[in-house]
C-alpha cells in the first residue's frame, strides 16, 4: 500500500471512529433522556401543559451567575444552610433538575406542577414540613403516597409529593393528585406538540423552555411603535411556537426561536426585534453598556422561524445593575458659638 | 489483448489517474500548508482544554460557542473554500504550468477519465485533512464541560461532516472548472470568494446567487455576527441548501469535463 493510501485510510479510520463514538454518546443520552433534554419522570407532567421549562440545577449552581448574584437575589448562605439543618436538603448538592409544566395566563389559572429531580432524606423533609409552625401543614394518603397540604382554606391549595426518594412533586392539591394518579401513564406524552417542541431543544442546555401556539395565543397582537407618535403601534405576527434554551457559564447566553405562520411573517418580526435593538443603540450615547448588549444579540430568519441569539458578558449585566442610590452626608453639627 | 487504437475504458483509466494525483497531491507542499490550516482549530481545541485544566484564565466563550464559531465563520466561510480553490485550480492549472499536460493527452485515456480521476484525488485528499480535523475539534470542545451531554449535540457534528464534504464538492467543482477553462485562475477565485460570495449578506434573494448562502443554511450554528450579515441575515431551507449544492456540484463539473475535452493547450515554449 503507497503512503498515501496509507494516509487516506488512516483519516478513514479517524472519522469511522469519531463518528461510532458519537453514536454512542447519541444512544447514552437517548436512553437517560425521555424527549430532547426532558428526563423520563418528567412525562407525569400533566398532558394539558401549553409550556414546559427546565433548569439544570448543578450547572446552575456551578455557573459565575449563580457566584455573583445568589447573595444579590435573598438566597442567603445562612438560609439555606439554616434549611439543610432542618430538612437535610442543600438544594445545590441534593437537586439535579427543576421541570415545570403549566398552563401559563398568570394568577390562579396557570395550574403549574413543578417536578424535582434528585436525592431526598424523605423522613427529614417530611418532618421538617411537619412541624413547621408557618406552614400549617396537613397530611393526606393518595393512592399509597403521602400528601402534604397547605393553606387548606384557600380556593386551590398547594400540595407537595415525593414520588420516591429522588422526585418531588409540587403544585397546587388537584394537579399534585392527578399526577400521582397518572404516574404509570406517561401523561405529558399525549401532548404531541410540546414533544414534538421539546425534540428540538438543544441538550446540555442550563435552562429551556417550550410553548405551544395556546400559551403564544395570549400574547398582545401590536405594540406601541418606537420612537413613532402616541397612539402609533406596530403589529407584532403572531408566533406558533417558542423554544428558549440559555447557558450561565462563561457568560448569559440565550438562544430563542420563534416560529411564525410563514415566512414574511418570520421577516416582520425578525424587522420589529432589530427595530428595538437599534432604539436601545441610540440611548448609547448616555448609557454605553446598552451598545455592548445590542452588539451582542442576532437576529436572524430561517424560513418561518425567527432566531434570536445573545451572549452578555456578565460585566455588561452589572454596567446594566441600577446603581445604588448614594445617601448624602450626613452635615455634621455646627460648632457652637 | 488490448486493441492498442482504442483508448482505455473509462474506470480503469480514471481509476490510474487518480492513484497517480493522490500520490503527487497528498504529500505536496501544497497539501500540507492546507492541512495546517484546516487542522488549526484542532490545536486551538487542545489549549482551549489545557485553559480549562489549568484554570490559567477563564475562557470567554462556552465550548460549543467556540466549535459553532469555527465551523460556520472559520471552516465554512473561509479556510474549506480556500482549500478547494487552491487545490481544485491546480489540478490542470499545474500540469499546463510545469509542461507535462503533454504526457497525459498522449496517453490514450479519455480526457473526462484524466479530470475525474484528478477531481476524485482533489476529494480524497481534502476529506482526509480535513473531516478527521472536524471530528477531533469537536471531541475537543464538547467534552469540555464533561461527558454528559454529549449525545446532545452529535446530530451537530454530523451536519458539519456533510456541510463540510458537500462544501469541498461543491467549491471544488467550480473551481476545477476555472482551472480548466482559465490560464491564470487564482485571482478569478478569489475575487470570486472575497468579492461575490459577499452578496450572502445581502436582503432579498441575492444570497441564493452565492454557494456560501446555501452552505452555511446546511449548518445550525449561528454564531452572532455584526455589519450587513447580523443585518440582514437568512437561513434558506436545509432540503433546499442541499438538493442546490449537488445540483451545482454537478454542473459545474460537467461543465469543467465539457471544456476540458474540448480545449487545445498550447504549452508555452
Amino acid at each position: 500500500m503507497t503512503r498515501s493510501r496509507l494516509f487516506v485510510l488512516a483519516s478513514a479510520i479517524v472519522v469511522a471512529m469519531g463518528v461510532i463514538a458519537g453514536l454512542g454518546a447519541l444512544w447514552l443520552d437517548s436512553a437517560r433522556a425521555a424527549v430532547g433534554p426532558l428526563p423520563a419522570e418528567a412525562l407525569v407532567l400533566p398532558a394539558d401543559a401549553r409550556f414546559v421549562m427546565g433548569l439544570d440545577v448543578k450547572r446552575f449552581t456551578a455557573s459565575p451567575f449563580y457566584a455573583r448574584f445568589a447573595s444579590q437575589r435573598g438566597m442567603r448562605p445562612e438560609a439555606l444552610r439554616e434549611l439543610e439543618e432542618k430538612t437535610g436538603l442543600d438544594p445545590a448538592r441534593d437537586i439535579d433538575q427543576i421541570v415545570i409544566a403549566g398552563q401559563g395566563g398568570g394568577g390562579a389559572t396557570t395550574k403549574g406542577l413543578a417536578l424535582a429531580l434528585g436525592r431526598f432524606d424523605l423522613y427529614k423533609l417530611g418532618r421538617a414540613i411537619e412541624t413547621a409552625p408557618k406552614a400549617k401543614a396537613s397530611t393526606l394518603n393518595h393512592e399509597g403516597v403521602t400528601v402534604y397540604l397547605f393553606d387548606e382554606e384557600a380556593r386551590e391549595p398547594g400540595a407537595l409529593a415525593f414520588l420516591d426518594e429522588h422526585s418531588l412533586l409540587f403544585g397546587t392539591r388537584e394537579r399534585v393528585e392527578a399526577a400521582i394518579s397518572s404516574r404509570t401513564q406517561a401523561p405529558l406524552r399525549s401532548n404531541a406538540a410540546l414533544m414534538a417542541l421539546l425534540e428540538k431543544v438543544k441538550g446540555g442546555s442550563t435552562f429551556w423552555m417550550v410553548g405551544d401556539q395556546s400559551l403564544l395565543a395570549g400574547l398582545p397582537a401590536s405594540i406601541p411603535a418606537p420612537g413613532a407618535g402616541e397612539g402609533a403601534t406596530v403589529s407584532l405576527p403572531a408566533l406558533r411556537s417558542l423554544i428558549v434554551t440559555g447557558d450561565l457559564d462563561p457568560q448569559v447566553s440565550l438562544a430563542i426561536t420563534g416560529e411564525a405562520s410563514d415566512e414574511m411573517a418570520a421577516r416582520n418580526l425578525a424587522d420589529v426585534v432589530r427595530g428595538f435593538l437599534a432604539l436601545a443603540n441610540l440611548q448609547a450615547g448616555q448609557r454605553p453598556e446598552l451598545a455592548r448588549l445590542t452588539s451582542a444579540v442576532s437576529v436572524t430568519t430561517e424560513a418561518n422561524r425567527v432566531l434570536v441569539s445573545a451572549r452578555v458578558p456578565y460585566e455588561v449585566l452589572e454596567a446594566l445593575q441600577p446603581k445604588p442610590a448614594v445617601k448624602p452626608e450626613a452635615k455634621e453639627p455646627a460648632e457652637p458659638k | 489483448m488490448r486493441d492498442p487504437n482504442r483508448p482505455i475504458p473509462f474506470l480503469p483509466a480514471a481509476r490510474a489517474v487518480f492513484d497517480l494525483a493522490l500520490e503527487g497531491m497528498a504529500w505536496s507542499r501544497r497539501s500540507l500548508l492546507m492541512g495546517l490550516l484546516v487542522a488549526l482549530p484542532v490545536l486551538i481545541g487542545l489549549a482551549y482544554r489545557i485553559v480549562l485544566a489549568t484554570k490559567a484564565a477563564a475562557p470567554t466563550l462556552p465550548p460549543l460557542d467556540l466549535y459553532a464559531v469555527i465551523v460556520a465563520i472559520y471552516w465554512i466561510r473561509n479556510v474549506v473554500p480556500l482549500a478547494a480553490l487552491f487545490h481544485a485550480t491546480a489540478l490542470v492549472a499545474d500540469e499546463v504550468e510545469g509542461r507535462t499536460l503533454t504526457y497525459l493527452l498522449t496517453r490514450p485515456l479519455e480526457r473526462p477519465a484524466i479530470l475525474l480521476g484528478k477531481f476524485a484525488a482533489y476529494l480524497a485528499t481534502t476529506l482526509s485533512v480535513a473531516l478527521p480535523a472536524v471530528v477531533a475539534t469537536f471531541f475537543l470542545f464538547a467534552t469540555a464541560p464533561g461527558l454528559p451531554g454529549v449525545g446532545a449535540s452529535v446530530p451537530d457534528l454530523f451536519r458539519d461532516l456533510g456541510a463540510m464534504a458537500l462544501g469541498l464538492l461543491a467549491y471544488g467543482a467550480l473551481f476545477t472548472l476555472l482551472g480548466v477553462a482559465l490560464r491564470r485562475p487564482v485571482i478569478p477565485g478569489l475575487l470570486f470568494l472575497f468579492g461575490w460570495e459577499l452578496l450572502a449578506n445581502l436582503p432579498g434573494y441575492l444570497p441564493r446567487l452565492t454557494l456560501t448562502a446555501w452552505l452555511r443554511s446546511l449548518v445550525r450554528h449561528r454564531p452572532a455576527q455584526e455589519g450587513l450579515s447580523e443585518l440582514f441575515g437568512q437561513v434558506l431551507p436545509a432540503g433546499l441548501s442541499l438538493a442546490v449544492l449537488v445540483v451545482a456540484s454537478a454542473v459545474f463539473l460537467a461543465a469543467a469535463v465539457f471544456v476540458f475535452a474540448r480545449r487545445e493547450y498550447v504549452m508555452e515554449q
